[in-house]
């Protein structure tokens, strides 16, 4: 695709033009200094941060306890937080948002798929606080019917909530990797004999397998990022937890609960916080464009007849 | 891919591509649909969505019903409705999409513009600013409100008012309101372009006649989602510093910072089961907010489609 590169030098509404592309140029900029910003505060305060603290005991510390006395910064146990809500949820979302992205794109009837759509439509516009409140209120009383020495804040509850919250983005980018797929390969399979179900598992999703893994990666990405629902359902504790039941602190619960305590500026404390929304910057930037460039490589199905 | 698209996508059938045309409706070969045990799983996941979207909102319902819409006893706002505890918030979130869209959509429209339109060939150059852009819509809404607060409210002075909190939520819808703009102004047919230039438009009228009009339609869907989403974030607003108790509705862009999310959090953290009450009385609101958001902006675009055919 070519677009042409000259542009009216002197003609009528030169002047117009001229204005309007130091217009855009301005907003580009703007939009480009906004990204500036946001990264130059998180690297100006981890740097700050490793200042004061050795990126060892940062990164390899089992024990994160800013506030204490002798404050400790071990990250560990708040990576091990997110590591456990992220791939919590992603064992919820996976199988759920996928045979949805399935039965949306290789079962539904007309209406029934018009029912179906609405409903992960709806979900998928639920503020995540609203998500939190019935995690807090729903989930955890219900968990507590099953399992009554759950704790009040577990992460077993949040990890759930998180898993719902993400899925309708799994069946979404999921059916759209599916109608991706050529529909050849679906007819191949079906003049074949084959039943609808051993089509879709053994040649569409195999074809599409790229697709439905960024499907993955992506809503993983944001269950990583995810807040308020771990913030207000899963609780403080500093530790390493060894059972879903337990209460757990995700690196997102921590910067949100940090600064609701009101960080004085400019201490160690706001630096710890800093440190940690910089790592968790990296994290969820490096998923989001691992999943987009699984999205961008993904064979368009043009090289096959 | 952004979250943005995702978000966009979450829309349903507004998405500024043509839904995918689902497979489903070929007939099936030898006579009869064969249950297989695909059709079982998929059909079981979907009603768990069902299930789970219906479960969510009765959830709400009853919660407030239980309650009787009622009286938080010892609450500055003792024996008054409901109606009387969320207002100040229902104005707040009001304030909060009027900002946030005032600020994200003539930036990040007129970026996508700028990176689509003028920025053409794209230089490397452009197309790693581009990819930045666009994956920072990965980056969670909390870390926007820590470099919001470190910045602005403590490098600045600016305050912990709703301008604030707006520049905020706006730095957080920008990656996703460029990244659907480009999308939709790069579904533009070149063939628009090219003849316009043909007959020797200028750049500008070439924008202004002719891409501008053709992509109206999936841009207004794609940026409202994004300002929309953005609405109901709480936790920028809450790591920026958030009014607990909202007596009064903002009036002013330099007002507290009051609005339904926060408010839903500040409520539902405490341990009265009046709160709780309020909590899912807020919670409904804000869910009707965004939905009659949504419904605004699907007769936007139909608007959009008729007048620019």
């Amino acid at each position: 695709m070519t677009r042409p590169l000259f542009s009216a030098g002197g003609g009528p509404g030169a002047r117009a033009d001229r204005v309007a592309r130091r217009a855009f140029l301005a907003c580009a900029a703007l939009a480009g200094g906004t990204a500036a910003a946001v990264l130059g505060v998180l690297a100006v305060g981890a740097v700050q941060f490793f200042a004061q603290v050795p990126a060892g005991s940062f990164f390899a510390g089992t024990t994160w306890a800013p506030f204490a006395e002798d404050p400790r910064f071990g990250v560990l146990p708040l990576v091990a937080a997110t590591a456990q809500i992220t791939l919590g949820a992603a064992l919820v979302a996976a199988p759920l948002g996928l045979l949805s992205a399935v039965y949306l794109h290789h079962y539904a009837g007309r209406r029934a798929g018009a029912a179906a759509e609405a409903a992960v439509a709806a979900l998928a516009s639920v503020p995540t606080v609203v998500f939190g409140y019935a995690a807090l209120n729903a989930a955890t009383p219900l968990l507590r019917l099953a399992w009554p020495d759950a704790e009040a804040f577990n992460g077993a509850s949040a990890t759930l909530v998180v898993g719902l919250m993400i899925a309708p983005t799994v069946a979404f980018l999921g059916r759209e990797a599916l109608a991706a797929v050529p529909p050849a390969f679906f007819h191949a399979g079906m003049a074949l004999g084959a039943s609808r179900g051993r089509v879709v598992a053994f040649v569409v999703a195999p074809a599409a397998a790229r697709g439905l893994a960024a499907a993955i990666l992506l809503a993983m990405a944001r269950a990583a990022g995810e807040t308020m629902i771990v913030t207000m359902a899963a609780g403080s504790h500093a530790g390493i937890a060894w059972s879903p039941l337990q209460g757990v602190r995700t690196l997102t619960a921590f910067v949100a609960q940090a600064n609701l305590g009101d960080v004085a500026p400019g201490s160690l404390d706001s630096h710890a916080v800093l440190g940690v929304a910089a790592l968790l910057f990296a994290v969820t930037y490096a998923m989001h464009a691992a999943g987009r460039a699984l999205l961008a490589g993904r064979p368009t199905g043009t090289s096959l007849p | 891919m952004s979250r943005g698209d995702i978000a966009q996508r979450g829309a349903g059938a507004n998405g500024s591509q043509p839904r995918p045309r689902p497979a489903a409706n070929l007939p099936a070969l030898g006579g009869r649909r064969r249950w297989d045990l695909l059709a079982v799983l998929s059909r079981g996941a979907a009603a768990t969505m069902l299930a789970a979207a219906a479960g969510l909102a009765g959830f709400l319902i009853h919660a407030v019903r239980q309650a009787g819409g009622g009286s938080a006893d010892g609450a500055p706002h003792a024996g008054s409705g409901l109606w009387e505890t969320i207002g100040p918030a229902v104005a707040g979130t009001l304030w909060f999409v009027l900002a946030t869209a005032a600020l994200a959509l003539p930036v990040g429209i007129g970026t996508a513009l700028y990176l689509e339109e003028y920025a053409w060939p794209k230089t490397p150059r452009v197309r790693v600013f581009q990819a930045a852009i666009a994956n920072l819509a990965g980056v969670p809404s909390v870390v926007y409100g820590v470099a919001g607060l470190v910045l602005l409210v403590h490098g600045l002075s600016a305050g912990r008012n709703i301008f604030v909190g707006a520049l905020a939520l706006g730095a957080l819808a920008l990656p996703t309101v460029v990244a659907t703009s480009a999308e939709a102004i790069r579904a533009v047919p070149n063939e628009l372009r090219t003849a316009a230039y043909g007959l020797g438009a200028t750049r500008w009228q070439v924008v202004r006649h002719q891409v501008l009009p053709a992509a109206a339609a999936p841009i207004a869907t794609g940026t409202c989602a994004a300002v929309t989403r953005a609405a109901g974030e709480a936790a920028p607003l809450l790591v920026i510093g958030a009014a607990s108790f909202a007596t009064f509705a903002p009036a002013a862009l330099g007002d507290p910072i009051v609005s339904l999310p926060t408010q839903i959090f500040v409520w539902a953290v405490r341990p009265q089961p009046e709160f709780a009450a309020r909590a899912a009385g807020a919670a409904i609101a804000l869910l009707a907010i965004l939905l009659g958001l949504n419904l605004a902006v699907l007769v936007l675009r139909r608007w959009l489609r008729r007048a620019f055919p």
